[in-house]
């Protein structure tokens, strides 16, 4: 059979029955629809975690002394960069980094005359960590590190620090209260602080929040009587890039023989992690579900038309059409029948994505997060042809056992069919 | 003349449930180029199945169809598939035309396959239509005609692959009288231009009366036997003397 004719008629056919085809198509699309938008909103929701997890704790890399991701939580003080000027010097030049900066974190008392907790410390540059802290891509909220009551620190400030809210609440501190802090400095004897709480902050980690102290870095240095810092927080451009700045740091470290190592966020941010790969299973069942439905819809029109047109099939055959041409009529059917209901999903499911997008979806706080945030459906490429890819797959699918029953008639049968 | 069909002693048993149903027995019929053959009986008698025999789209039991004198008989669906597409074709009781296709789009599916060139297919599409007179009717779906066109058109489509044989089961049975005569004059006209060997079944004696020869069939069984051509009142030559002796006692009624 020639191909373009056997698809000629298919697309005749499937037209043949216009309410049944729509029915059909319209279960197609809706299929189309719900992977385009449930996983538009999964992925809009990745790309707020990522990049609250980037823009309020971690950076998209971080560079320490080696063996500080192995030994560094039992011995902080041992795996110190004591260089950090050279080395943001010479990182600093590569392409996509937008920001070098040092941190340096430790375990500290806090008291306020009638309370004591231990706090997580980190001394950090105000300045260079609001750039950080600003996410440039997402307009939509502030998911870095916001204020909560008071003002950020600047580069002026020295013996000030802002805190966490939930540590805030806990010690029942409030801007412009004093507290003292006190720390273990880096030769082992203890060293305390006066200093001024200047504002509270809250981050998209309730965990950090609860136990974070933020100050000056020289100020940190001074009380922990150390010249070094721990951490170089390195921020791109674009999230995108970080496998390749990566790489590229990678091969500056090498070269120069410098003691470093790096992690990227991804290695740094567990959680969300987990959370990409637990909704990416829901979302394997999703598509799974759809694909059956799909199936099943199109499973039953094809079935349909072929035991209405029996006899129709029993004349082809008559003609001297083989079972193969039979079978390639059907399964052409079931095509046109995916690639229609597929298209028809695309258009309505982007639709549907910006439809939504304009108003969002309020969202509560995630667990360990302490705000919610608007939730909007991300339009994927991706998305998209695989939604096309499990249309005209499913279709192509569910029309083979019809196709191979209809092409298995007995020829006789089939012409005295009514 | 040549034989181009020949059945020796076939028979049918169709299950019908768990009961046997003897459809033919022992019909050994031979059909000779530029027939225009009638198998004639009431209905349920085999007539059907004695077609369909023929046409190679149902196998015998017992016995043995040949086809200008290549054994039909256990080849593959495959091979059959293409001795039809090559030397057969069917006009149908029902016409059976693609209702999604045009006049002109159903005659040319039998040749989608056999001619690969548009052109030609086109104009042998169209000299078809032509010769059953619906050259102006060739866009037209076949729910925009009328029962006799659509029949026509079905006879065009048989025509157009140029067959050796054209088998008709009950081609007038649909159709009114004036129409279905106007119907089977063109199926005479065509099987006495181009020497087509026509076989249709019918129970109409009007029918009867148009064909060279008439074979009746009764219970599956071959009732009466013509040895002579009524257009010409001659004996037909060619049948072997061993069939003569075996339907010895056969009157030729319809002679």
């Amino acid at each position: 059979m020639e191909y373009p004719v056997s698809i000629k008629l298919a697309a005749r056919n499937v037209f043949r029955n216009r309410i049944r085809t729509l029915i059909t198509l319209a279960a197609i699309a809706f299929g189309s629809v719900s992977i385009i938008v449930a996983g538009g909103f999964f992925e809009d929701t990745f790309m707020l975690m990522r990049e609250s997890a980037i823009h309020g704790q971690y950076g998209h890399i971080q560079i320490h002394a080696k063996g500080f991701a192995d030994h560094g939580s039992s011995a902080p003080f041992d795996y110190l960069i004591e260089n950090p000027d050279t080395v943001i010097k010479k990182l600093g030049s590569l392409d996509h980094i937008k920001l070098i900066t040092p941190r340096i974190s430790f375990s500290a008392m806090v008291s306020t005359g009638d309370n004591s907790v231990a706090v997580y410390c980190q001394g950090i540059n105000p300045d260079e960590e609001k750039i950080l802290s600003s996410i440039d891509n997402i307009k939509r909220a502030a998911l870095g590190l916001s204020m909560e009551k008071g003002s950020n620190l600047t580069g002026k400030d020295r013996f000030s620090v802002i805190l966490g809210r939930g540590l805030a609440k806990s010690i029942g501190v409030k801007p412009g209260d004093s507290i003292v802090l006190l720390a273990n400095t880096v030769g082992g004897s203890i060293n305390a602080f006066d200093m001024t709480v200047k504002g509270t902050f809250f981050t998209s980690f309730k965990e950090f929040d609860d136990r974070a102290l933020r100050m000056p870095i020289d100020i940190a240095k001074q009380l922990i009587r150390t010249d070094g810092i721990q951490t170089l927080v390195v921020v791109l451009d674009k999230t995108s890039n970080t496998s390749v700045v990566k790489n590229e740091i990678l091969n500056t470290i090498k070269s120069r023989h410098m003691a470093l190592e790096i992690r990227t966020w991804k290695q740094l941010a567990d959680f969300y992690n987990k959370t990409v790969e637990l909704y990416g299973r829901q979302f394997f069942v999703l598509k799974l579900i759809i694909t059956i439905i799909v199936v099943l819809s199109i499973f039953n029109t094809i079935n349909m038309a072929i035991w209405e047109r029996t006899r129709e099939i029993g004349t082809i055959m008559a003609m001297g059409y083989k079972k193969m041409d039979i079978m390639k009529l059907f399964l052409a059917e079931g095509m046109i029948l995916g690639l229609l209901g597929g298209i028809a999903g695309i258009i309505a499911g982007i639709a549907a994505a910006r439809i939504i997008s304009f108003f969002g979806i309020p969202m509560p706080p995630p667990p360990g997060a302490t705000v919610g945030w608007t939730a909007f459906i991300k339009v994927v490429p991706d998305l998209l042809v695989s939604s096309m890819i499990i249309s005209v797959s499913a279709s192509l699918l569910s029309s083979f056992y019809p196709a191979f029953k209809a092409s298995n008639m007995v020829i006789t049968d089939a012409l005295r069919h009514y | 003349m040549n034989i181009i069909v020949k059945t020796q002693n076939i028979s049918k048993i169709f299950m019908l449930g768990k009961t046997e149903v003897h459809a033919l027995t022992d019909v050994s019929i031979d059909a000779f180029e530029g027939e225009f053959l009638a198998i004639a009986g009431p209905s349920g008698s085999g007539k059907t199945t004695l077609l369909n025999l023929i046409g190679c789209i149902d196998q015998p039991t017992a016995g043995i169809v040949k086809i200008d004198g290549e054994v039909m008989t256990g080849l593959s669906s495959s091979r059959l598939a293409d001795i039809r597409m090559a030397k057969l074709s069917f006009v149908f009781q029902t016409f059976n035309l693609i209702p999604v296709l045009s006049a002109f789009e159903n005659v040319e599916y039998p040749l989608l396959k056999m001619v690969r060139n548009k052109a030609e297919r086109r104009d042998r599409v169209c000299e078809a239509l032509e010769n059953v007179g619906l050259a102006d009717f060739i866009t037209h779906r076949p729910d925009e005609l009328s029962g006799g066109q659509r029949q026509r058109v079905a006879i065009a489509r048989a025509l157009v692959t140029e067959p050796r044989i054209i088998l008709a089961d009950e081609p007038t049975a649909n159709l009114d009288q004036k129409t279905g005569g106007e119907v089977l004059e063109l199926m005479k006209t065509i099987n006495e231009s181009k020497g087509t060997l026509f076989i249709f079944s019918t129970h109409d004696p009007k029918v009867m009366k148009m064909a060279s020869r008439i074979i009746r069939i009764t219970d599956g069984r071959v009732a009466d036997y013509n040895h002579f051509d009524r257009r010409t009142g001659d004996k037909i030559a060619g049948f072997s003397s061993e069939y003569i002796i075996r339907n010895k006692g056969r009157r030729d009624l319809d002679r």
